[in-house]
C-alpha cells in the first residue's frame, strides 16, 4: 500500500497539527472536538493561537487560489470558545507507573514533556527558578503579544494531570542535580536560553547599557526600568523587536533598532518587523557595534561600523566589516538583544559534560545528555526556536524518556514526517472558486503604543465559521472501492474539477480532489465514498431518530431535513437548533454541501418510515462546487417522479434554497414543510 | 455493451406486490455502466419498494445485493445460494435479460422477475446517450462496408443499399433523426478509398447464424479439467450443449 501522504499544512507544522480536521470541526460547530484535535498535537494551543509563526499557513494550498486559511486565528477562536469545557473535562493517565521524572524548567518543551509523561502514568515534578511557570513565555514575551492569562490556560490544563510544580526553586542552588537524580528515575533539562549574550566592544560597561532578557522580564513583571528618551536596540531578531516595541510603549521618544543583517536576512518574523515600523521604530540594517561612547561613564551614544557580509561561503555566521564606514547614534540607553545563551547554573557541582562554547554535551539521536537518565529538550540543547518547536521537542523527549524507563535502552529518535501531497495542480486550482480570507482589523499603531494591551481581537463566531469553511479539506476527498468500480467513466465526466480518471478502475488523485462528493452521489456502482464525510453513515442516525421518537409515543409526522452546513452563521443553529427541531419532530442533518446526497439518500428516510424529506441547499450562486446544485436538483426531480409512479405524493420531498443564512430562512422553510406534511396526513383541520 | 433501462417502478411493484421477502440483485457489468441496474439502482429500487409497502402497511423484507456479473456461473451461483439461504419468495434482477435467464435456470421454485428492459448492443456516443451499433447477427460483414453495419444501421438491413428512401441530408425516410446506414457506409468508403466495393454485389446471406437459427451458442476451445471449471448443474445441460 502506498504511504499515506498529508497536505503541506500538516507536514510543515512542527507538531503536525491536523489542521484540516480542526477546520472541519469548527465548520460543523464542534469546537470542543476541534480543541481535542489541537491539544493532542499541542498542549500549548492557547499560546500558539497568539504567537505561533504558523508555518501551516505558509504551506496552505489555498494560497495559490487566493490566500492561505487563517489557521492561527481559527486556533485562537477554538481555545477562547472552549475554556469551560477545557477546565471541566477530565483526562486520565493511561496507567499508574511507579516511576518519577523531574523536569527542570517550565517552558513549553518542559511542560509538554510533563504533559505527555503524566498521561503515560509517570509522577512528574517540575522545578522552576522563577516565581511563576512558563519560562520565557512568562518572563520575556511582551504582554501585548501574549497575555500571561493565555499562558496560564495551557499550564493549568497540564497541571490538572497531577503534575507537581515547584516554583522559586533553583536547581544548582536550592538543591543539586545529584540530589534530584537520587530521587527520580529520570531528569529532563529544559531550562531554555535564559541569559542574554553581551558584546565585547569598548565602553560596553557604561551605565545605561542593558541586556534584553532582564529588561523584558522587568517589563513582563510590571516594574520596567527607566531608559531615557533615545534608545538604541542592537539586534535583528524577534527579541530585539520585542524590546524595541516594549520601549516604545514605555514612552521613549526615539527607538532605533540596529541589525547586523540586511533587511532580507533579519531573523525577526516579517509581521513583527512590519508592526514595529508602523509603531515608529526605525530600523537600520547592516551595521555592527564598534564602541559605546560615554560621558562620565554614562552612555551618550554608540558607534556602528558597516557590515559587509554576515555569513561566509559555507553559510556560517562570520561577519565582515568595513571599519572605515562608521556611524554614530546618540542614545540615552542601549539595549543588547543579540542572542541568548545557556545558564548552566543548574549543573553546578554535577558531572554533566559541557562543550567549549558553553553548551551541554547532547546526543540529538537519543536526546540524552552525558549522564545516563538525564535528557535535554528545547532551546537549552537545540538553540533558539519558536514555541511550537519547543513543544515538538517536548513530545519527542517524552517518548525518549518513556522508552528509556520502560526498557533501559535509548530510543533512536526519528522525526519522521509523511510525504506532502504538494501544491494543487494548476489545472485544478483554476477551477476552484475564490473566497476572501477573513481578516480582523488591528488597533492602529497610535493606539497600540499607548500600552501593553493586545491589539488583535479574536474572530467572531460568524467570522470563524466563514474562515474555517475556506479550508479545502485536502486529502479528505473521494476514494474508490475498486471491487465495485465498473470503470463506467461517469466520475470522469461529471467531476467539476477534472480530478477523476479511469485506468483499470477509477482513480481519484487526492492532490486534486476537492471533496465535493458529486462523483460519489452519482456513481451507479456506489463505488465511491468520501474519506471524511460519508452519506451512508446517516442511516443509523435516521433509524435511531425514528425509533426513539416513536417509542416516546409521539404521533406527529417525522421529517428528515438535510441542510447545507455552510449556510449557518452560528453553531447554535447546528447544535441547539437541532435539539429544538427534534422537539418538533424534525431531524436536522447538516451536510457540507447537500450536493453530496445521492438518489438513494433522498429516498432512504421515507423508506425508513419518515413522513417527509426536506432538502435545504445553499442559495446556489455562491456554492463551493460548480454544478452541484443543478445535479442535486435533477436527483430531486427524479426522486419526486419515482414517488409519483408508486402513487406516493411527490410533495413528500421538499426542496428549498437558503435565503441569506440558515438563521434567517430555515425555520420558515421547515414550518411550511411541516404544515404541508400535516395537511397531507389530515392532522390539521382546514381553518378558513 | 448491452444497453438496458430500468423498468417503470410501478411495473416492478406489480411483479412483486404479493411477496413477503424479496431479493433485489443488481449486476456490476453493463447494467451498472448504463445506469440501469448497478449497486446504486438496487438501493433506489429497494427504497421505492419499501416506501410503497410502507404505504400499504405491509411488512415486506427486501434484501439488496449486486453481483459482479450475473452472466458467469460462479457469480450467479452465489446469488442462488443467497436466495436459498435467506429463503426469499422472489428475486428481482436488475441485470439484462441474460442475467435473468441464467438465474432462472438455477433457482428451482423461486421465481425471478426482470427489473430492467434489455434494449440493444450499443455505444455511448455522449454521456447518457447510447446508440445501437451491432445486432449480433453472427456473420460479420463489416470488412465489406467500411466498418459500418448494414444489418443494424440500415432500417431495412439491406446488404446492397441504399434504397430509394435516402433524403438529401443523408437521413432515412423513416424519420429525420435516423441516419441512413448506407449513406454512412458510402461516406466511410470514400474516406478510406474503397469506393470500388460499392459496385460489387454482396451475395445473399445465410441468416441461420442470426436469430433465425434458434438460440445461439458459442463454445471456444478453452475446455478446462479443474474443479472450478466443472459444469455447475445438470439443469443447464441444454444451455451448455454446443452447437
Amino acid at each position: 500500500m502506498a504511504e499515506e501522504r498529508k497536505p503541506p499544512c500538516v507536514v510543515s507544522c512542527p507538531v503536525m497539527t491536523d489542521t484540516r480536521f480542526y477546520a472541519q470541526k469548527i465548520s460543523e460547530g464542534k469546537y470542543e472536538e476541534a480543541l481535542e484535535i489541537l491539544l493532542r498535537a499541542n498542549p500549548f494551543s492557547s499560546v500558539c493561537g497568539r504567537i505561533c509563526h504558523h508555518p501551516c499557513e505558509k504551506g496552505c494550498r489555498r494560497a495559490k487560489i487566493d490566500s492561505a486559511v487563517s489557521l492561527r486565528m481559527l486556533k485562537r477562536f477554538v481555545v477562547e470558545n472552549t475554556q469551560e469545557y477545557r477546565n471541566s473535562r477530565k483526562r486520565e493517565p493511561k496507567a499508574k507507573l511507579n516511576r518519577k521524572v523531574a523536569i527542570i524548567g517550565s517552558g513549553p518543551s518542559g511542560l509538554t514533556a510533563a504533559n505527555d509523561l503524566a498521561l503515560e502514568g509517570y509522577s512528574i515534578t517540575v522545578f522552576e527558578k522563577a516565581q511563576n511557570p512558563g519560562g520565557m513565555l512568562h518572563l520575556a514575551l511582551p504582554r501585548y503579544r501574549l497575555p500571561y492569562s493565555v499562558v496560564q490556560m495551557d499550564i493549568q490544563d497540564i497541571l490538572s494531570l497531577g503534575v507537581i510544580l515547584k516554583c522559586g526553586v533553583e536547581v544548582g542552588k536550592d538543591l543539586t542535580l545529584a540530589e534530584l537524580r537520587k530521587e527520580h528515575n529520570a531528569i529532563l533539562i529544559a531550562t531554555g536560553l535564559a541569559e542574554s549574550r553581551s558584546l565585547d566592544v569598548p565602553g560596553i560597561d557604561s551605565e545605561g547599557v542593558f541586556l534584553a532578557i532582564p529588561y523584558l522580564t522587568s517589563v513582563a513583571l510590571g516594574n520596567p526600568f527607566h531608559l531615557g528618551k533615545k534608545v538604541v536596540v542592537i539586534g535583528g531578531g524577534n527579541v530585539a523587536v520585542d524590546v524595541a516595541r516594549s520601549v516604545v510603549r514605555l514612552g521613549a521618544e526615539k527607538v532605533v533598532m540596529v541589525s547586523l543583517e540586511s533587511r532580507k536576512e533579519m531573523p525577526a518574523w516579517e509581521s513583527e518587523i512590519k508592526e514595529a515600523l508602523e509603531e515608529g521604530i526605525e530600523i537600520i540594517n547592516s551595521r555592527g557595534p564598534r564602541a559605546v561612547i560615554n560621558q562620565d561613564h554614562r552612555v551618550a551614544g554608540i558607534e556602528f561600523k558597516k557590515c559587509v557580509s554576515v555569513f561566509d561561503q559555507d553559510q556560517r555566521f562570520n561577519p565582515k566589516y568595513d571599519e572605515k564606514n562608521v556611524m554614530l547614534l546618540p542614545a540615552d540607553s542601549i539595549m543588547i538583544a543579540i542572542g541568548q545563551r545557556v545558564d548552566l547554573g543548574f549543573a553546578r557541582d554535577s558531572n554533566l559534560k559541557t562543550l567549549p562554547a558553553g553548551r551541554l554535551e547532547f546526543n540529538p539521536r537519543t536526546m540524552s545528555l552525558s549522564e545516563p537518565g538525564i535528557f535535554g529538550a528545547g532551546e537549552v540543547v537545540y538553540g533558539p526556536g519558536a514555541a511550537v518547536e519547543a513543544v515538538q521537542k517536548g513530545h519527542l523527549v517524552a517518548r525518549a524518556i518513556d522508552h528509556y524507563l520502560k526498557t533501559g535502552q535509548f530510543l533512536e529518535i526519528e522525526d519522521t514526517r509523511p510525504a506532502s501531497i504538494g501544491e494543487i495542480p494548476e489545472e485544478t486550482f483554476k477551477k476552484i472558486r475564490e473566497r476572501k480570507r477573513v481578516e480582523v482589523e488591528h488597533l492602529s499603531a497610535q493606539e497600540r503604543v499607548k500600552g501593553f494591551m493586545e491589539f488583535e481581537r479574536t474572530y467572531t463566531e460568524e467570522e470563524a465559521l466563514r474562515e474555517a469553511r475556506r479550508c479545502l479539506s485536502c486529502t479528505a476527498g473521494a476514494f474508490v472501492d475498486e471491487a465495485l468500480c465498473a470503470s463506467c467513466l461517469n466520475c470522469v465526466r461529471i467531476c467539476p474539477f477534472g480530478v477523476a480518471r479511469v485506468e483499470k478502475t477509477a482513480i481519484m488523485p487526492e492532490e486534486k480532489c476537492q471533496s465535493c462528493g458529486i462523483c460519489a452521489a452519482e456513481c451507479p456502482a456506489a463505488a465511491i465514498a468520501l474519506k471524511v464525510f460519508q452519506t451512508g453513515l446517516m442511516k443509523s442516525e435516521i433509524e435511531e431518530f425514528l425509533r426513539h421518537t416513536r417509542e416516546k409515543g409521539k404521533s406527529e409526522s417525522l421529517i428528515v431535513c438535510f441542510a447545507c452546513l455552510y449556510e449557518t452563521r452560528t453553531r447554535k443553529t447546528l447544535l441547539e437548533g437541532k435539539q429544538e427541531m427534534l422537539q418538533q419532530g424534525i431531524l436536522l442533518i447538516p451536510i457540507p454541501c447537500v450536493g453530496k446526497l445521492s438518489l438513494p439518500d433522498l429516498l432512504s428516510p421515507l423508506a425508513l418510515g419518515a413522513e417527509s424529506v426536506v432538502i435545504i441547499a445553499c442559495a446556489g450562486e455562491d456554492c463551493l462546487y460548480p454544478g452541484a446544485d443543478s445535479l442535486l436538483m435533477r436527483r430531486v426531480t427524479k426522486a419526486k417522479a419515482l414517488l409519483s409512479e408508486i402513487q406516493v405524493s411527490p410533495e413528500k420531498i421538499d426542496f428549498w434554497k437558503t435565503r441569506e443564512a440558515a438563521e434567517i430562512s430555515w425555520q420558515a422553510f421547515l414550518q411550511i414543510s411541516k404544515t404541508k406534511t400535516m395537511f397531507s396526513q389530515g392532522e390539521v383541520n382546514d381553518h378558513k | 455493451m448491452i444497453i438496458s433501462e430500468t423498468k417503470p417502478i410501478g411495473e416492478i411493484l406489480d411483479f412483486v406486490r404479493d411477496y413477503k421477502k424479496i431479493l433485489i440483485v443488481g449486476c456490476g457489468g453493463c447494467a451498472t455502466v448504463c445506469f440501469a441496474g448497478g449497486e446504486s439502482e438496487v438501493k433506489t429500487v429497494a427504497n421505492l419498494l419499501r416506501i410503497a409497502f410502507l404505504k400499504q402497511s405491509r411488512a415486506v423484507e427486501i434484501i439488496e445485493d449486486c453481483a459482479l456479473r450475473q452472466c458467469e456461473y460462479e457469480f450467479a451461483d452465489k446469488i442462488v445460494e443467497k436466495a436459498k439461504a435467506e429463503g426469499v419468495d422472489a428475486i428481482l434482477s436488475l441485470a439484462c435479460g441474460v442475467g435473468v435467464n441464467f438465474l432462472a435456470t438455477k433457482l428451482g421454485p423461486i421465481p425471478i422477475y426482470p427489473g430492467v428492459n434489455t434494449e440493444f448492443f450499443g455505444a455511448a456516443v455522449e454521456h447518457g446517450f447510447w446508440v445501437e451499433l451491432c445486432s449480433g447477427c453472427g456473420d460479420c460483414m463489416l470488412h465489406l462496408t467500411g466498418g459500418i453495419c448494414p444489418v443494424t444501421r440500415c432500417t431495412k438491413s439491406l446488404m446492397n443499399g441504399p434504397c430509394g428512401g435516402t433524403t438529401k441530408e443523408g437521413k432515412c425516410e423513416i424519420g429525420p433523426e435516423v441516419e441512413c446506414g448506407w449513406a454512412l457506409i458510402i461516406k466511410r468508403l470514400k474516406e478510406i478509398g474503397q469506393m470500388d466495393r460499392i459496385g460489387k454485389v454482396i451475395p445473399p446471406r445465410d441468416w441461420s447464424s442470426s436469430r433465425h437459427g434458434g438460440p445461439r451458442r458459442l463454445r471456444k476451445d478453452l475446455k478446462l479439467e479443474t474443479e472450478a471449471a466443472k459444469p455447475p448443474s445438470a439443469l443447464e445441460k441444454n444451455l451448455r450443449s454446443s452447437k
